[in-house]
């Protein structure tokens, strides 16, 4: 403003002092000069006056959001109401984007960052990544020029055991030394490895993480040069690294990659992952180009392994992002464009508001654009006014975003995605304030230009009527769309609302039939590969040996005081087991058959299909009932015996007998598993490398009670299958503790000191209560319930701010046609009809599509794996639903009262002076 | 003001202003007051002054375009030019200034005929 007034103090002088020297140069003295000039001129002041005012109409200027903010203060409702919507659809703008630029756009806190890579090898033939790639990294740390300092690492978790003998497994990444250059690793106390660390005669040594060396050494400053134990391996721990220090992803303990004692032979050595530097003056294009030449001089060297292999390389810390396979990065994007879908969607509902008020100014408007106000200028207002509501909107947004980024972002990508890489950080960027300025200009031009353009239309013809404010201005058919639309998604909103919080409880009252609360669940991990295809022979004796540990560790805990009893299983109950396809003896014969019919069984097509019978499926030690003190309803339980190859016996719950055996007696019944493929091993999901020749018929020996064999996240009571083995043949080996009197986990620390003293490579990876596995789960549901509550009630809160605003419009609209109805005598209910038809008609439409929706759900929703509907929809629940249709339709109608009390306040003399 | 010399007729500023740029080319705002002046055979009595809103007005409606450059005597002076929209503004109202102005002048035309 005042460079635009400087300006014209400098053109104006220019101009007078061209013509006094026009002036003296035709022979007036300077005095008469000036005083011609100045005559000529005219009044300066008034010129830039006028020049003044003429600029200040021109763009949007400080008056206009001036003007805005005097209407937020003036509308508080629909301050309240737009900034809300405002404010929810920019935070979630905000929270997307912080979120998906985890992966679409990750960057890495470190000052070589942007240059470091990673390198990796895809298998061209299964379009998936080469994992073993040891034979390749060593080819390219020789040969790579436009890639330096190339170096690899590989993941293991073997058990740290520390001072006090706890023993837990810790991140261990054995990685080259150059790990520690490219990464700007410096450490707190003592060394970071070097090179003679890799020989292969080197001493064992390691460097720990400063949360490890705090947690777990109590921050003893002399604990360079200490020995401790990592499994079974004596380490001698020569430095501490600063704080925060994770490379390369989220690793707490650095060894040395010795490389001469890895098998280097191609395509089968161990899993590593290798990074580098780009070189100066390269680029990943031209590494790239580079990295090919090199794959193909290798596939030229060893056709046999390397023929469709293709070396790639990117960024760093593009390794966790699934933007580089199609799918996941369409689905990333997607995600995008539903949230600017939102944005929209949300704004388009403010701009209805901005809309509804701007026509009751319609009259203003009209004699703005009769004073020489441009359309641009009103549009340019109008969207000023959005701009300062916006504006507001995003400040709240922005705190909100951050709050819930802060709270419950990383928690739910940990509880989705387990411990995050380093470079995971949620906290707003300048970006974040860039995105929240865009999407604010963008709410802003939705919820202020569309209505602004819209009223702004043919507004010179409006101006050429008699009168403004009497009619041309409707809500189109788009409205219409929008405003049923919108009351079928509040309809529907508080529905899912109440579905989630029916799969919450679900989970939170699930019965598992036993006291999970005196149980704890300890999982442990072996670290080989002990069945399939990847099993050598050393895994299989380690397998072996494996049994006896487990024995042994079974011994050792019982022996611990308040301990009732131990025994192993595949699963914990709660959580679910795998489902097997079974059928049973009777199905295959005739007189079977027929029997299953007069026992009320589902028919069957022919005999030639056995009916569908799906069984939850559960390894056990024998020991499971005697410790679980599981009640036998009939027959027997498992005796160790039955552990043993070649048994064929199970023991089923009175889920079983229910559902699959329809009440029948299940002692001595014969039951087998249909496999579509291979035969997998019968507990396990489903593993295609299984050793087969499990389609043997297996004796029910046995019934008990329902021990909690489903999971409370699954539809349906679970049948309930278990099969004896010994722990050591469990894909996933869960050892359950008994004890009754008290909290479980108090005897946690003796049951890793326990298994430390036994086996220090035995790898505890969680101990928990039983009745706490499912705490993740509910965690994340609770999260989806929040959402979508919050959700609902922006979208409860726009629609009746919405209704009501549709509702006080034709009333302002339409108040001399009511004042004239009302003076010839018409009475209320035909005014409320007459007015009101149309948007009451949208309103109630909406509501009934909404509950069709609910209602349509409803009946599918119980052909779902979904929780807590197992129950045909009854009478009861489809009066509930209409119940809810009508309270829906009452809450709707509340919108409506003050705009009717409005109209039919109309004073039909009034009305008529308004003219 | 000598009596004889007429206003500039009401409206008609900026479209004179249009003529003469696009006729003479780019010049700042005396030269380009003086010119019109000169142009009208010193008929047009312009107050110098009212040519700037004129000018703000035509550039806000990006008809013309100015930049700051210095003048024959060395003084530093913004310089208008005419932009391709304003070319194709200028022959809209030339059009219809001509085409009104012939509407107008029959009119007149009338009463010199015979009835």
């Amino acid at each position: 403003m005042r460079r635009a007034d400087r300006d014209l103090d400098d053109e104006v002088a220019g101009h007078l002092a061209e013509a006094e020297a026009d002036y003296v140069a035709r022979g007036l003295s300077p005095q008469e000069a000036r005083y011609a000039a100045l005559r000529d001129f005219g009044g300066v002041t008034q010129v830039k006056q006028v020049h003044r005012e003429m600029r200040s109409f021109t763009l949007m200027n400080w008056l206009d959001f001036k003007l805005g903010g005097r209407m937020l203060v003036k509308y508080p409702g629909l301050t309240f109401v737009g900034g809300i919507a405002m404010a929810f659809a920019i935070c979630v703008g905000l929270v997307v984007f912080q979120i998906l630029s985890l992966f679409l756009h990750p960057t890495l806190p470190l000052p070589q960052g942007d240059r470091l890579v990673e390198i990796r090898l895809m298998d061209l033939e299964v379009n998936d990544e080469e994992p073993q790639i040891f034979y390749d990294f060593l080819q390219w740390r020789q040969s790579l020029r436009s890639i330096t300092d190339v170096g690899a690492w590989r993941n293991s978790s073997p058990n740290l055991i520390d001072a006090l003998g706890d023993s837990r497994p810790v991140a261990v990444a054995e990685m080259s030394v150059v790990g520690f250059k490219v990464s700007d690793g410096v450490p707190l106390m003592g060394r970071v490895l070097v090179e003679a660390d890799e020989q292969p005669a080197a001493p064992p040594v390691a460097v720990i993480g400063h949360e490890i060396w705090r947690t777990r050494f109590g921050g003893d400053p002399n604990i360079v040069g200490r020995i401790v134990k990592f499994g079974n391996e004596d380490v001698t721990i020569v430095g501490v690294m600063r704080e925060g220090y994770e490379f390369p992803v989220a690793h707490d303990v650095w060894m040395p990659l010795k490389t001469a004692l890895l098998d280097q032979t191609p395509r089968s050595g161990p899993v590593v992952i290798a990074f580098g530097l780009l070189a100066p003056g390269e680029s990943l294009k031209t590494a790239q180009a580079e990295l090919t030449t090199v794959g193909r001089q290798v596939a030229a060297q060893s056709p046999a392994t390397h023929q469709r292999l293709e070396p790639l390389v990117r960024p760093f810390a593009m390794m966790t992002s699934p933007a580089g396979d199609p799918a996941g990065g369409l689905i990333l994007y997607s995600v995008y464009v539903f949230t600017a879908a939102l944005l929209v969607l949300i704004c388009g509902n403010v701009g209805l508001l901005l809309f509804a008020r701007a026509a009751s100014r319609e009259a203003d408007l009209v004699v703005r654009t009769a004073l020489g106000a441009s359309r641009g200028r009103i549009v340019a207002q109008m969207f000023a006014e959005a701009l300062v509501l916006g504006g507001v909107a995003a400040i709240v947004g922005v705190i909100v975003a951050s709050v819930a980024l802060r709270y419950w972002g990383m928690g739910f990508l940990e509880a989705n995605m387990g411990r995050l890489p380093f470079w995971f950080d949620l906290s707003l960027s300048p970006a974040t304030f860039a995105v929240a300025m865009l999407l604010t200009t963008l709410a802003a031009a939705v919820a202020g230009i569309m209505p602004a353009m819209k009223i702004t239309r043919g507004m010179s013809d409006r101006l050429k009527q008699t009168t403004a404010g009497s009619g041309g201005l409707r809500f189109g058919g788009v409205w219409t769309v929008v405003i049923v639309a919108q009351v079928a998604a509040t309809v529907i909103f508080p529905a899912i609302v109440y579905t989630e919080r029916i799969v919450v409880s679900g989970i939170e009252e699930f019965h598992a039939g036993f006291p999970t609360e005196q149980y704890l669940a300890v999982q442990i991990e072996r670290d080989y590969a002990a069945f399939g295809e990847n099993a050598d022979a050393a895994a299989l004796e380690r397998n072996a040996r494996l049994a006896g540990t487990l024995e042994e560790l079974r011994r050792r805990v019982a022996s611990q005081p308040g301990v009732a009893g131990v025994t192993f299983a595949a699963t914990v109950p709660t959580t679910g087991g795998p489902e097997k396809l079974v059928e049973m003896a009777y199905d295959l014969d005739a007189s079977g058959l027929a029997s299953a019919k007069a026992a009320g069984g589902a028919p069957q097509a022919n005999g030639a299909e056995p009916p569908f019978r799906e069984a939850t499926i559960a390894a056990v030690d024998p020991s499971y009932f005697d410790v679980l003190n599981a009640q036998v309803l009939a027959g027997r339980t498992f005796t160790a015996a039955d552990a043993a190859p070649g048994s064929r016996v199970v023991v089923v719950d009175q889920s079983f007998v229910d559902q699959i055996l329809q009440g029948r007696n299940a002692v001595g019944q014969q039951v087998r598993f249909r496999y579509p493929g291979k035969a997998p091993r019968p507990w396990s999901g489903g593993n295609a490398d299984d050793p087969p020749g499990l389609g043997d018929w297996y004796e029910i020996v046995g019934v008990v009670p329902e021990l909690g064999l489903g999971a409370p996240t699954r539809k349906g009571r679970a049948a309930g299958l278990y099969m004896p083995a010994t722990p050591n043949l469990f894909v996933q080996i869960q050892m359950m503790v008994h004890v009754p009197g008290g909290d479980p986990m108090t005897i946690a620390p003796q049951v890793r000191e326990a298994a430390t003293a036994l086996d220090p490579s035995l790898r505890l990876v969680s101990l928990q209560r039983v009745n706490e596995v499912n705490n993740d789960v509910l965690w994340v549901t609770n999260l989806w319930v929040r959402i979508t509550l919050v959700v609902s009630s922006v979208a409860l809160l726009l629609s009746l701010a919405g209704i009501y605003a549709v509702l006080s419009f034709t009333v302002a609209r339409r108040t001399r046609e009511i004042g004239v109805r009302v003076a010839l005598g018409a009475s209320p209910r035909r005014v409320i009809a007459a007015t009101f038809r149309r948007p009451l008609l949208q309103v109630t439409g909406g509501v009934l599509i909404g509950t069709i929706i609910v209602f349509t759900a409803a009946l599918q929703i119980r052909n779902t794996e979904m929780a807590g509907f197992e129950n045909d929809l009854t009478l009861a629940g489809m009066a509930k639903i209409v119940g809810y249709g009508a309270l829906m339709l009452g809450v709707c109608m509340l919108a409506c009262l003050v705009p009717t009390r409005r109209a039919l306040n109309v004073e039909p003399t009034t009305a008529l002076r308004t003219e | 003001m000598t009596p004889d010399r007429g206003d500039v007729v009401y409206g008609s500023l900026g479209l004179l202003v249009l003529k003469t740029l696009d006729a003479v080319g780019p010049m700042h705002g005396y030269r380009l007051a003086r010119r019109i002046e000169q142009i009208s055979g010193n008929q047009l009595a312009l107050n110098q002054g009212t040519l700037y809103p004129a000018l703000l007005k035509l550039e806000q409606m990006d008809w013309v375009s100015s930049k700051w450059a210095l003048s024959d005597t060395g003084r530093r002076v913004k310089v208008y030019s005419l932009t391709k929209a304003g070319r194709k503004q200028l022959a809209r109202e030339e059009a219809q200034w001509q085409r009104s102005a012939g509407i107008i002048a029959r009119f007149f035309n009338i009463s010199e005929e015979p009835a």
